[in-house]
């Protein structure tokens, strides 16, 4: 269910495509159906491919750390062409969020160079998404993780955090 | 009387009721059907023998038409399941095509790494692990990572392939960054990045020609034609 910062529920909800993910390839697959679907929803090409990789590195952290979950896409969740992205997954909350999206860091703090090199990722995923998304909001228990994330049709000017 | 021809006697309202149960069964309502038949109760005369045959018939017509029904309905469920999976497999493939980074030796000592689709933070690691390998193992002398494909990248991901390319020099070989387009142009001086020892070129052509003229491999005209282009 869809939540405005101010907790009440939005009441315009269009179908959800929803891309089950448990592997790389299935993120991978969901990045590429997110860039589908938002060029023909009608976000330029350069926002398109911002969605698809806000997409893509929810979706590999889920394969990596979240043992199994889904993808959710909306389009026009508020009527003024947003798009929402939820990953839900089964796998164990997040010792430290702010920890967790420092860039070049996981959970638990920074990643060991040699990791990155292994091909684990920089540490850098949840960071992107919040550069590249409007608004993230995470929620957590036990039994799994479920981040939201909307991005405007059009980037709010002086966003980017870097 | 054995040669005499028997007549039945059959009251019009009984063979009325015969014919509406045949209509209801052509249209397939066999509930509606069965029950008049059933209501005219059962009777032993020879018109008696066909109702009750009838009824049978209409019976088994309607249990075959139910299974069936059935069975329809599996195959249309089977064949959504198949499409459901036909399109994930469709959606996988791409991605594997995504995920593969070929990298191609174009020119002896030259690499050449074309990337397209979407790039995100791990697949920057998994390339630069991947061209660092090539580098070594090929003995390359140039290396071209080529991104006309790339519309965007996040700036922690932009920053990491600028230190893919700085590693490729540790290794002895030259980088050239082809094909770099306006927005991660702006993305790259919006994080100030330093790009001393990588070198840029507006496209794939003009990298391969400059590691021609750097190894002196031009023919004269080539050259003469690559001072003229730039």
């Amino acid at each position: 269910m869809a939540t405005t910062e101010s907790g009440a529920e939005v009441q315009v909800a269009p179908a959800e495509r929803l891309i089950p993910v448990r592997r790389r390839e299935d993120a991978l697959g969901a990045s590429r159906e997110a860039q589908r679907l938002g060029q023909l929803f009608g976000l330029g090409k350069k926002r398109a491919a911002e969605l698809a990789i806000v997409v893509s590195e929810l979706g590999s952290n889920i394969a990596k750390y979240g043992v199994q979950g889904e993808i959710g896409l909306s389009f026009d969740t508020d009527g003024l062409g947003t798009v929402r992205v939820v990953a839900r997954d089964v796998g164990p909350p997040f010792q430290n969020l702010e920890i967790a999206l420092t860039d070049g860091c996981n959970d638990r703090g920074p990643i060991d160079p040699a990791d990155i090199l292994g091909r684990r990722g920089l540490g850098t995923g949840l960071g992107a998404v919040l550069r590249l998304a409007d608004q993230f909001e995470c929620r957590q228990d036990a039994g799994g993780k479920e981040i939201t994330v909307h991005l405007r049709r059009e980037p709010a000017t002086g966003r980017r955090r870097t | 009387m054995p040669n005499e021809p028997q007549i039945i006697e059959i009251p019009p309202r009984r063979l009325q009721k015969v014919i509406e149960a045949l209509s209801f069964a052509t249209v397939d309502e066999f509930a509606a059907c069965l029950d008049l038949l059933k209501s005219a109760g059962q009777r032993t005369d020879e018109f008696g023998e066909l109702e009750t045959a009838f009824t049978v018939f209409v019976e088994e017509l309607a249990d075959a038409k139910t299974a069936l029904k059935d069975t329809l309905g599996k195959h249309e469920q089977a064949n959504r399941d198949l499409e459901a999976k036909l399109q994930m497999i469709e959606m996988q493939q791409a991605a594997i095509r995504d995920l593969s980074t070929p990298i191609i030796e174009v020119w002896a000592g030259v690499l050449c790494l074309p990337v397209v689709g979407i790039v995100d933070s791990q697949r920057s690691a998994e390339m630069t692990e991947s061209l660092l390998e090539m580098v070594v193992t090929k003995q390359a002398r140039t290396a071209i990572v080529d991104i006309t494909g790339i519309d965007v990248m996040d700036t922690k991901t932009a920053d990491h392939f600028i230190k893919m390319a700085k590693a490729v020099r540790l290794l002895g070989a030259q980088c050239i960054l082809s094909g770099i387009n306006p927005a991660i142009a702006q993305t790259l001086t919006h994080i100030g990045v330093d790009l001393t020892g990588v070198r840029t070129m507006r496209n794939l052509r003009d990298a391969l020609q400059a590691h021609l003229r750097d190894t002196e491999q031009l023919t004269p005209g080539q050259r003469r034609r690559a001072e003229i282009a730039g």
